[in-house]
């Protein structure tokens, strides 16, 4: 579908160019990076709208690879690849700085005692890629790090991922500390191999993500105010 | 039967007297008993204290002479932090970039890093125990030491950047494998779980693991029973069953199957491959030993034709629940006889 012009019409995209948007999503889910950088250029400096088809394609790409995780056909290594371009693609298209973060800020996070933050890496390429502003805390992070930095950046979701179980009682603490800090409305999602074997009733959040477009699928609910 | 009879019937397929039943005790064994886990990690008669104790605790038919997943990855020069409530982590990895690894030479498992600790460990624990129980040893398999080389995010980018230099450490990764595995066999192990939880399909496609990672662990399996290893045990974590398929022509003998794997599905897909699993690894921290006891009863089941050891879906927690581990011997004695 062509982008609306600024009278509202659709504009006409120039011989070639409707071509340039499949050819993108193809790229991305292909994890070619430097090709995939080449065809958003030309797809962005195409037409006025085309910063707005690159932003398309990107949600296309991560909607594709979000059916295949469904499908249990989804592994790390590809979500990687499509992750690593997606991004590369995004920081071209908007230099630091002018990425539109049009579904919020969340902070994300390893906690204390579990430096295994592959999972956690994903999850932000994921959700960056889908629109969201993702304020990473790094692994290793105390429990006060991570309230502070919701805080500070005014975050509307917490995520912890966790691979190893020494954590589930970290991640219990989260919710009272949390509300000690008159933050009780943000959203607290955990995930990761050893999250993933608890209910968010025992971690004591509001959901526990079976991967990271199951996060992203929560987060943009709650943006929408569904439960 | 002896807990060692009764694995290698069940690997043949044979009736043994009844189920096997392995948790996998690795550092619980020590925090159970009030040991200092680094104490545990780096000093072999405590380490084959600990397991010999958990043994009769726990009614195993295996000890482990297993440390932690960085033994080798340290003893080839990445740093490792020691922490007091977990296992050591990797600080700083040998790998800055895959071509580095022309630099690396196979460490002697003899002198390397903590490498003597697990052979001195196998060796304690095979004469105390001598053939009555298994003692199993461990080998990272060729992924995981890639991961455990460069770090994960760089290693599976190098498989699609740089195919090449990332083919030529998995061979690496094999030839160390076999040469550790080797010692450990010497020592008195007599078998080396192949633990490769980087090589399941929830890290890599199946394709990947069809092309790059199936023909080396064949090699791998060969090398360590052409050693004297008893059978080769493959221990992937996650969703194998696209990959199990692949195993027998791998000359895998025990399949090990995390919690989220439908034990009759695995079943159905590798009828002549005897599998070990599956009880939730969480369970025995958060559940209850009657918990254990149901689940138990559901694998049981499955088990019954033959061919399966019954064990926790993958390392049972260090903070594990002393009563819910001790419920899977007592599911086998209840429900896993003939």
């Amino acid at each position: 579908m062509n982008s609306p012009s600024p009278t509202g019409n659709p504009e006409p995209e120039p011989a070639g160019i409707e071509a340039d948007h499949p050819r993108l999503v193809a790229l991305l889910m292909d994890g070619d990076s430097g090709a995939a950088m080449v065809a958003a250029r030309r797809l962005r400096t195409a037409t006025e709208a085309g910063p707005i088809r690159v932003v398309e394609a990107l949600e296309a790409a991560m909607e594709l690879m979000s059916n295949k995780c469904t499908s249990e056909q989804f592994n790390l290594l590809e979500i990687m690849l499509t992750g690593r371009a997606a991004m590369a693609v995004a920081r071209d298209t908007f230099p630091e700085g002018t990425a539109p973060s049009t579904k919020g800020t969340v902070v994300i996070a390893t906690p204390e005692g579990d430096v295994h933050d592959l999972g956690k890496n994903i999850t932000r390429m994921v959700l960056s890629a889908k629109g969201f502003r993702v304020v990473d805390c790094g692994k290793d992070c105390p429990v006060a790090v991570m309230v502070k930095a919701v805080a500070r950046e005014e975050a509307f979701a917490l995520l912890v991922s966790g691979l190893i179980s020494p954590v589930v009682p970290l991640v219990r603490q989260l919710r009272p500390r949390l509300r000690e800090s008159g933050l009780a409305a943000v959203r607290l999602v955990a995930g990761g191999a050893a999250l993933k074997q608890c209910t968010a009733e025992a971690l004591n959040v509001d959901h526990v993500a079976s991967d990271a477009f199951d996060c992203a699928r929560y987060l943009e609910a709650a943006k929408e105010g569904r439960p | 039967m002896n807990g060692l009879e009764r694995i290698l019937a069940t690997v043949r397929f044979q009736v043994p007297d009844q189920v096997p039943v392995i948790p996998q005790v690795f550092g619980h064994a020590a925090v159970a008993r009030g040991v200092p886990l680094e104490r545990y990690l780096t000093d072999p008669a405590e380490l084959a204290r600990c397991q010999l104790a958990a043994r009769e605790d726990y009614g195993s038919d295996a000890v482990f002479a297993l440390l932690d997943v960085n033994v080798e990855t340290e003893a080839l020069g990445s740093s490792l932090q020691y922490r007091k409530e977990g296992y050591p982590t990797v600080a700083q990895f040998i790998l800055e970039r895959p071509s580095d690894l022309s630099e690396l030479r196979i460490p002697d498992p003899r002198r390397a890093g903590r490498m003597p600790v697990a052979l001195e460990a196998a060796r304690l624990l095979r004469r105390e125990v001598r053939d009555r129980t298994l003692v199993a040893g461990c080998v990272l398999g060729p992924m995981t030491l890639a991961c455990q080389l460069l770090g994960a995010e760089k290693a599976l980018f190098a498989s699609v950047d740089e195919p090449q230099a990332f083919e030529r450490m998995l061979d690496f990764a094999v030839d160390l494998a076999l040469s550790f595995g080797g010692a450990q066999l010497e020592a008195g192990a007599h078998l080396c779980v192949v633990f490769d939880p980087s090589a399941s399909p929830a890290v890599v496609p199946p394709g990947f693991f069809r092309e790059l990672l199936a023909p080396r662990l064949r090699r791998l399996c060969a090398g360590l029973k052409g050693m004297g290893a008893l059978a080769a045990w493959l221990h992937i974590a996650g969703p194998v069953e696209p990959i199990l398929p692949l195993y027998p022509a791998c000359g895998v003998d025990i399949a090990n199957l995390d919690y989220c794997v439908d034990p009759g599905r695995a079943r159905a897909a590798v009828p002549g491959l005897c599998l070990e699993g599956n009880i939730r690894p969480l369970a025995f921290v958060d559940s209850e030993p009657r918990v254990i006891a149901q689940a138990c009863a559901r694998v049981l089941d499955v088990a019954r034709p033959g061919g399966f050891i019954l064990s926790s879906g993958c390392e049972i927690p260090l903070e594990a629940r002393l009563d819910c581990v001790r419920a899977l011997s007592a599911a086998v004695r209840d429900q896993g006889r003939p």
